[in-house]
């Protein structure tokens, strides 16, 4: 067993294919008693409300590395479709690759069809590529959108299944916001109401739960007076977590330092340039740039 | 056939001006020519009756048939060239099998003459391959549906009868059907009247000596496909050859 | 120290559960509680674990990994829809059974499912088939399933009668489910019951409190019908947060 961890790689160009460096790397690190590298994880909060004629989702900002903030003002509602966008937890990778990849394929459908994609088509997709994976595609969605069904909402899990509420929460701090939604939501909420509702879950998110933090995204998609659906992106609608402003004035006035000594010295020097050979002008018989003249040695101002 | 020889008929992949596919149209000939075959619904069963040709007196009698059993509810005989039959019947075969499988009961008569039958129409669509010379008669029986006969042609096209026949005889034996109240016949008697028809039927082609294969599915099969049993086909045989016998008086009398 | 014990999404999402399938006179009816969890979090409290296979004429109840039972089942309707346009007839709840049998068996190992399921077609009425772990297929009258189903087979056994009525039937199903709930932390929310008779699906819902826990209506040595609308004394005490 250890043997094939002993034994040299072949150089990866003349077999071509996958290599496993990585796989004799980790297993090295864990035998030395170091962790294996992690992927980027978004301890996340993310959450969603159905309202009156619409779906307002919501989003913090904080993606992390283990214990480390990756990224303090990340995108995690991703965009599927005209009328169909998408929260995502998990890791960082996975939730922006499957959003995307369900992104294309509705669009190739919308083209194929003529019509608007559903968010069941959305939902159908993502589920069924999850569970192909068993859990390895490490997304969990909050999918919203409105169709000619009406608002839609759902949740994805990592291991495909799927749950469709009138409000829901994903990520670390789906308990937090979920405690807002469940002594909170009522039924055909306004906008305001709603963007309030949500905005106030995410906030419990990011102030209770360490994996989120940052800022609130808000997106909502609803149907308008005339039946068109219309979408508003409210990016950091809300930066509870400002840089703060410096406590300290780290600036001094000119004279803090004391001068003691001063000295200048010119920087101009003089160069002696010697025309080596006048046979390069000579021969140069098309060239009507008269050679230079002079043969003595020329001072020249370099400064 | 106003178009032969002009190149219309040599592919299934190119119609003639008038519109028909001469490569269909003779294999439906294949099965004109070929020895009658019937099937005849009655009141609680289905019987499949074939007329065998004896081409050679020394091959083995029972090697020589042309009824085939498809699964235990569904049986099939066959009109036409011999060899596709037995290709076609394995294709039966293969779809009663493979549904059974999947979903774990017996298929349909209906569903199963529907699959062979795109089986066979897609054989009448390619320049690479000839359709089959084979009218096929399905006799099935299920608990939803009762007692069915369907018949598959070479074209591909396939129907539900009450009663058909197929081959050389088709036309005699069409005339007799149409005739019987099928509705009102018990098995064994259907069995007598399958065997009067063959024989009638056989009347184009006298001086050739045949057999007469005869199956069913009926009550006192259990409703299973089988060859119908001896001593009853043989009181049938005697019953049907009576039947024919003061008919043929008469005619005697009549030309006295 | 811990400071914060984040719920684990890695972990599959499960119906810890109380589900069962009974014959009664006219069809069959189909219960289950609305509790979905993972881990210790509860995901969804009003979940539908009452699928539909067949519109109108089959339905399943899940237990298990929800992931896995509701790709199963996504993949039996599409079966049954094919079988049904081939046939031109809603599809026998035996097939739907099979199909059942012949996903859970060939994908053994792979797939924490338990299944229940029942319907109503032409040629045999009522039926309910039970697909536990594994794979293997039984026909029964009355099926029970999930976590919460250890705490009623005693009621089941002593209260099931063949012959019920619709409405005895309703009441029997919701006191089981119930009872499971009472006992079981896995199994929660509300009681989801769907009756399947030749007319069709009728599907229903009711909170757990609203249940009575008793022997149920027409059971010898229970309440007649009038007096249960009175709430009847038990041993069992009931808490309204389950």
């Amino acid at each position: 067993m250890s043997n094939a961890n002993n034994t040299p790689l072949p150089a990866p160009a003349s077999y071509g294919g996958f290599t496993f460096e990585n796989t004799h790397r980790n297993a090295l690190l864990t035998r030395m008693g170091y962790d294996a590298p992690n992927a980027t994880k978004t301890g996340t909060t993310i959450a969603g409300i159905v309202f009156k004629g619409g779906v307002m989702l919501g989003a913090d900002t904080r993606s992390t590395s283990g214990s480390i903030v990756a990224d303090k003002n990340c995108e995690k509602i991703h965009r599927i479709s005209s009328n169909i966008f998408c929260c995502g937890a998990g890791t960082a990778a996975d939730t922006e690759n499957v959003t995307g990849m369900v992104e294309a394929k509705l669009r190739l459908h919308e083209l194929k069809t003529g019509r608007k994609a559903r968010v069941v088509n959305a939902l159908t997709l993502l589920k069924q590529h999850l569970f192909r994976y068993q859990g390895h595609v490490s997304a969990a969605l909050v999918l919203g959108g409105v169709d000619h069904t009406g608002p839609r909402l759902h949740t994805v899990a990592p291991h495909g299944s799927t749950d469709t509420l009138p409000y829901v929460t994903m990520g670390s701090g789906s308990l937090a916001a979920m405690s807002i939604f469940e002594s909170r939501w009522k039924p055909d909420m306004s906008f305001d109401e709603a963007a309030q509702l949500v905005g106030d879950s995410i906030r419990a998110g990011i102030f209770h739960d360490l994996g989120s933090g940052s800022n609130v995204d808000l997106t909502a998609i609803y149907l308008q007076e005339d039946g068109t659906v219309a979408v508003k992106i409210m990016r950091n609608i809300d930066c509870p977590n400002p840089k703060p402003a410096p406590v300290l004035n780290y600036k001094y006035p000119t004279g803090t330092t004391a001068v003691l000594t001063k000295e200048v010295k010119p920087f101009s020097q003089l160069a002696e340039v010697t025309a080596i050979s006048r046979t390069i002008f000579e021969n140069n018989e098309d060239d009507d740039a008269a050679p230079p003249a002079a043969s003595a040695p020329v001072p020249m101002d370099i400064n | 056939m106003s178009s032969i020889g002009t190149g219309y008929d040599l592919s299934c992949t190119t119609y003639s001006p008038d519109g028909r596919v001469f490569q269909v149209e003779y294999a439906t000939k294949a099965v004109e020519n070929a020895s009658t075959v019937i099937g005849l619904r009655c009141k609680d069963g289905i019987i499949l009756g074939v007329e065998k040709l004896i081409v050679n007196k020394l091959a083995y009698a029972p090697a020589n048939k042309r009824i085939y059993h498809v699964g235990e509810n569904i049986g099939v005989a066959a009109a036409g060239l011999l060899a596709d039959a037995r290709a076609l019947v394995s294709r039966f075969r293969e779809e009663y099998d493979h549904f059974k499988e999947f979903n774990s009961t017996v298929i349909t008569g209906r569903v199963l003459c529907g699959r062979v039958a795109r089986f066979a129409h897609a054989y009448t669509l390619h320049s690479s391959v000839r359709p089959f010379g084979v009218t096929a008669l399905l006799a099935s029986h299920s608990k939803e549906n009762g007692p069915e006969l369907f018949m598959i042609e070479p074209s591909g096209v396939a129907m539900r009868y009450f009663a058909c026949a197929a081959g050389k005889g088709r036309q005699a034996a069409r005339t007799e059907l149409e005739k019987l109240d099928w509705m009102q016949l018990t098995a064994v008697e259907a069995v007598t009247h399958v065997i009067r028809i063959l024989h009638i039927a056989h009347e184009s082609n006298k001086e050739k000596p045949f057999d007469i294969d005869v199956s069913w599915i009926c009550e006192q099969s259990d409703y299973k496909h089988e060859f119908v049993p001896d001593h009853i086909f043989q009181e049938a045989q005697r019953a049907a050859l009576e039947a024919l016998q003061p008919e043929d008086d008469f005619d005697d009398e009549m030309e006295d | 120290m811990v400071f914060h014990q984040l719920p684990d999404f890695g972990q599959a999402v499960s119906l810890g559960t109380t589900i069962m399938a009974v014959k009664f006179k006219d069809g069959v009816i189909l219960a289950a509680d609305s509790r979905t969890s993972s881990g210790s979090y509860i995901v969804n409290r009003v979940a539908d674990k009452l699928t539909e296979l067949y519109p109108d004429s089959i339905y399943c109840c899940r237990s298990g990994s929800a992931a896995d039972t509701q790709a199963i089942a996504d993949i039996i309707r599409y079966y049954l829809q094919v079988h049904a346009a081939e046939h031109d007839a809603p599809p026998p709840v035996e097939i739907a059974a099979n199909l059942f049998h012949k996903v859970c068996y060939s994908n053994r190992g792979m797939l924490s499912a338990g299944l229940i399921v029942a319907g109503w077609d032409k040629a045999s009425g009522g039926a309910v088939y039970n697909i536990p772990q594994g794979g293997s297929v039984h026909q029964l009258d009355i099926s029970i399933g999930g976590s919460g189903s250890i705490f009623i087979y005693g009621y089941c056994d002593e209260f099931y009668r063949p012959d019920m009525s619709k409405e005895e039937c309703l009441d029997f199903c919701r006191k089981a489910v119930a009872l499971a709930i009472s006992r079981d932390g896995s199994s929660g929310g509300v009681i989801r019951t769907c009756v399947i008779t030749e007319a069709g699906a009728e599907r229903d819902v009711i909170p757990f409190y609203e249940v009575k826990i008793g022997p149920p209506m027409g059971a010898p040595g229970a309440a007649p019908a009038a007096a249960e609308a009175a709430p009847m004394q038990t041993d069992v005490e009931v808490h309204s947060d389950n």
